[in-house]
């Protein structure tokens, strides 16, 4: 008897969890109504990915119906790889999405170590922002411009760790500007890009590389001097590109925050999200809200976000030999 | 400055205003009294409030969490031996046998009291320093920081009553420590081949289980509840006021502690858990009669709680400055800010001084409110070293794991929790030093880091860390540290002779 009613308790525990795992399956929302989408962010709260997803999502939301909801999601850890594994390998059905760091999680692949996902494989819906990196060094610095920082000996970049976009772009003007035969120290593991531009204005290391908007304050408040920017025309008023200093092949070299789904997404739903966000990008309220986020809007739409994707793949390859970690031990 | 202050309170004196700071008080206790929660969740979780929101009441919602986060975490410090924060974990070493003594009203009025004057010094010293605030973040290069976290190791070893015991968890913390991804080098250590490990274990989950949860384990087996003091009539909560008195009639310590959190507060990237400590192991050190330090001596509560709300200040001058946080509920506080269209920087301290004043008499309030809050529930709050320990147990731990799940939403953390449960109940009953182990985790990322990146910049000659300024002053002190209780043994021998 006793066993009877043990075996119908497990029959009943059974089909309470059958019953769970079909209700709680992925839903199929081609249609996206009353969805919750959540945009991973692969970082923690609080830095610039953080920031830029927590300023589109409720514009984004509004461009993809009344009642849908988009939540912002921190997936921090392994240099921001959990979170972007978390996206590639979540169901293609419109509720996951993610924002990515590119070159960041270009890189990893480029340099061939192992990761759990393939960018050109993501169902890419567009680019929010991107910004150009400029080379800097301190204002109290005997380097005035890039000729100099060519001639100087014991050249010091100052940069974040290995494997992060701030080190290899420091490596690849490096190796564009022929400094590499005279043996650069990189004194690269700061915790982020004001930590170094600090110790670039300390006098830790004598240059920098940095993306335009972080190095803005520090060169309006007199601390750093720009000394050439990437991009085809200058962002910086007075400052000349690499392109007009006969450097054009450090002209591509910029840091995008772009969001994608997972791979193998529906065409109909991908073409619903992409509209939905070149809406919102074109949103005056969406624009009123970036700039007082500081986001440097450089929106590009869904097919032409996945061609640079592809682009700089093949950017980072011609670049691989610089980008070996030059404080291995 | 006259002017931007007076703009700063007549706008603070607005109802709705004080509506917002109140709210961040209540906030902030909470958050900061539960392990686990903490001021960058409570931070995190009312950001989207904030959208609709001038950004002066962000700042001042937020300064409310931040100035009561502190005190709600010596709570749980003293009644439960549980830093409800990382920086209150050195408020544990004598509020906790105070608590057992049955002394736990005059612990939480001396918590609050010193929390809440503390934040008042270093915010005077915030304003007197703002105008070379510049230079002081200049001064600490990667020697120097590496410099500071070996005066911080130093002062921890000598302060243990074991010197063995004290290195032998110091090397424990610094192994626990440089578990992950280093990415100077660019390899993965001790990770196992584990993914939830290439980060390295967070601190929250560490404290969890080396306090929270060693604590209770501890509980079970000596069984009633935690104050084990005899007579009944010492039961009822007393002694708040004497709490108080007991601030004043130490202002050294008081001074002293609160001076250090400032200093410490200002070097970015160092922390509170080694402000307190600090401050700690200096009252410990250079305190007369210092040998019920351990013990339940009230100044070893007064000196971490002034530096702990101390360091708030200071840690204001690297994050409006430089941009650069001194702790994660800085990081995140940097981002509501920037969501707020005020971009911290070099010109953040001249062009908006008005908003900055803001938050200084923001964070003011808030330490002084949640203060007086504490010192007027302390009565009830104290209960709960009376509790039997079969119902705090079970709520203890339940709360304690969630608030490890809570972090990241990773299960990876509760297991660290348990695990540093484990290992916190194995010291707890061999006697080993479980805040020397916290110390030398924390300290360990940035020792290891600016030891490699002062040699990148020697280029290996290790005597330049002699020829940097900052880095030899430091080297002095530690040297300084190490020979005080030299010293004062040899004056005691001299005495007793």
């Amino acid at each position: 008897m006793r066993r009877a009613k043990s075996g119908m308790r497990w029959f009943r525990l059974l089909a309470v969890m059958l019953v769970s795992t079909v209700a709680c399956a992925p839903p199929d929302h081609a249609d996206l109504e009353n969805a919750t989408i959540s945009i991973v962010i692969p970082y923690r709260p609080g830095g610039g990915f953080d920031r830029a997803v927590r300023a589109f999502a409720p514009y984004f939301a509004r461009q993809l119906g009344a009642n849908v909801t988009v939540l912002p999601e921190n997936v921090p850890g392994a240099g921001g790889r959990r979170g972007a594994t978390k996206v590639y390998r979540a169901h293609p059905n419109g509720m996951t999405l993610g924002i990515f760091n590119l070159p960041g999680f270009v890189l990893p692949q480029v340099l061939g170590e192992k990761v759990d996902y393939d960018l050109r494989e993501l169902s890419w819906i567009g680019r929010l922002e991107s910004q150009y990196y400029v080379l800097l060094v301190s204002a109290t610095s005997d380097l005035k411009s890039l000729q100099d920082v060519r001639a100087a000996e014991g050249i010091s970049f100052v940069s974040t760790g290995y494997g992060s976009t701030a080190l290899a772009a420091s490596q690849i003007v490096a190796g564009g500007l022929g400094l590499t035969d005279k043996d650069p120290i990189f004194l690269a593991g700061y915790a982020g890009t004001a930590d170094y531009l600090v110790g670039l204005i300390r006098g830790d290391g004598n240059v920098a590389v940095a993306p335009v908007s972080t190095a803005l304050k520090y060169i309006e408040s007199g601390d750093l001097l720009p000394l050439a920017i990437a991009g085809e025309v200058s962002e910086l008023e007075g400052v000349p590109t690499f392109t007009d200093l006969g450097f054009p092949q450090l002209a591509p070299l910029d840091i995008q925050r772009s969001i994608a789904g997972p791979p193998g997404m529906d065409a109909e739903l991908l073409h619903k999200l992409r509209a939905a966000f070149s809406r919102a990008i074109a949103d005056p309220d969406f624009i009123e809200a970036a700039r007082n986020a500081r986001l440097d809007l450089k929106p590009l739409e869904g097919e032409a976000a996945a061609v640079e994707i592809a682009e700089s793949y093949s950017y980072y390859e011609a670049f691989k030999t610089n980008l070996t970690n030059p404080n291995a031990m | 400055m006259l002017e931007p202050l007076l703009t700063a309170a007549d706008y603070l004196g607005q109802g709705i205003n004080i509506a917002y700071l109140l709210l961040g008080v209540a906030v902030g206790l909470v958050f900061g009294s539960i392990p686990g929660l903490g001021g960058a969740t409570a931070i995190a979780l009312l950001l989207p409030l904030t959208f609709g929101m001038e950004p002066e009441q962000a700042i001042i919602l937020m300064g409310g969490i931040m100035g009561a986060v502190s005190i709600g975490g010596s709570i749980s410090a003293i009644l439960l031996n549980t830093p409800g924060t990382a920086p209150n974990a050195a408020t544990c070493i004598d509020g906790y046998p105070l608590t057992r003594q049955g002394k736990a009203g005059i612990a939480i009025g001396a918590a609050a009291t010193a929390s809440s004057v503390g934040g008042v010094i270093s915010l005077v010293i915030l304003v007197l320093v703002l105008p070379v605030a510049k230079a002081i973040v200049l001064w600490f290069g990667p020697p120097a920081f590496f410099m500071l976290a070996v005066l911080g190791l130093t002062s921890l070893t000598v302060a243990s009553s074991n010197l063995l015991r004290g290195l032998i968890a110091a090397c424990l913390g610094l192994f626990f420590g440089f578990i992950g991804y280093d990415d100077i080098g660019g390899t993965e250590r001790y990770t196992i081949g584990i993914e939830f490990l290439w980060d390295g274990m967070s601190i929250v989950p560490l404290l969890i289980g080396l306090f929270a949860i060693a604590e209770m384990m501890n509980l079970y087996r000596t069984g009633g509840p935690i104050s084990k003091h005899e007579h009944d009539e010492t039961l009822r909560v007393v002694g708040t006021l004497d709490g108080i008195k007991s601030v004043f009639a130490n202002v050294r310590t008081l001074i002293s502690g609160s001076a250090i959190g400032t200093m410490i507060g200002m070097v970015p990237g160092v922390g509170g858990t080694v402000a307190s400590f600090l401050a700690y192991s200096f009252a410990a050190q250079t305190s007369r009669n210092n040998e019920n330090f351990g013990a339940g001596d009230i100044r070893g509560v007064i000196a971490p709680e002034a530096a702990n709300n101390a360091k708030d200040g200071g840690a204001l001058i690297p994050t409006l400055a430089f941009g650069i946080p001194g702790s994660a509920e800085m990081a995140i506080f940097l981002g509501v800010l920037i969501l707020h269209g005020i971009d911290p920087g070099p010109m953040l301290l001249i062009e908006r001084e008005a908003t900055i004043f803001m938050l200084i008499l923001a964070l003011l309030f808030a330490t002084l409110v949640s203060g007086a809050l504490i010192l007027v529930l302390a009565k009830h709050l104290a209960k709960i070293a009376h509790v039997d320990s079969m119902l705090l147990i079970p709520c203890v731990i339940t709360v304690s794991l969630v608030g490890a799940y809570a972090l990241h939403n990773s299960f990876g953390d509760v297991v660290v929790a348990a695990f540093f449960g484990a290992l916190g109940y194995i010291m707890i009953r061999a006697d080993y030093p479980r805040i020397t182990l916290v110390i030398a985790f924390v300290l360990s990322g940035l020792m290891e880091r600016n030891f490699i990146q002062s040699m990148i910049m020697f280029e290996g000659d290790w005597l330049r860390f002699f020829s940097e300024k900052t880095s030899l002053v430091l080297f002095v002190l530690t040297v300084l540290a190490l020979s005080i209780p030299v010293l004062n043994r040899f004056r005691a021998r001299g005495a007793t002779s």
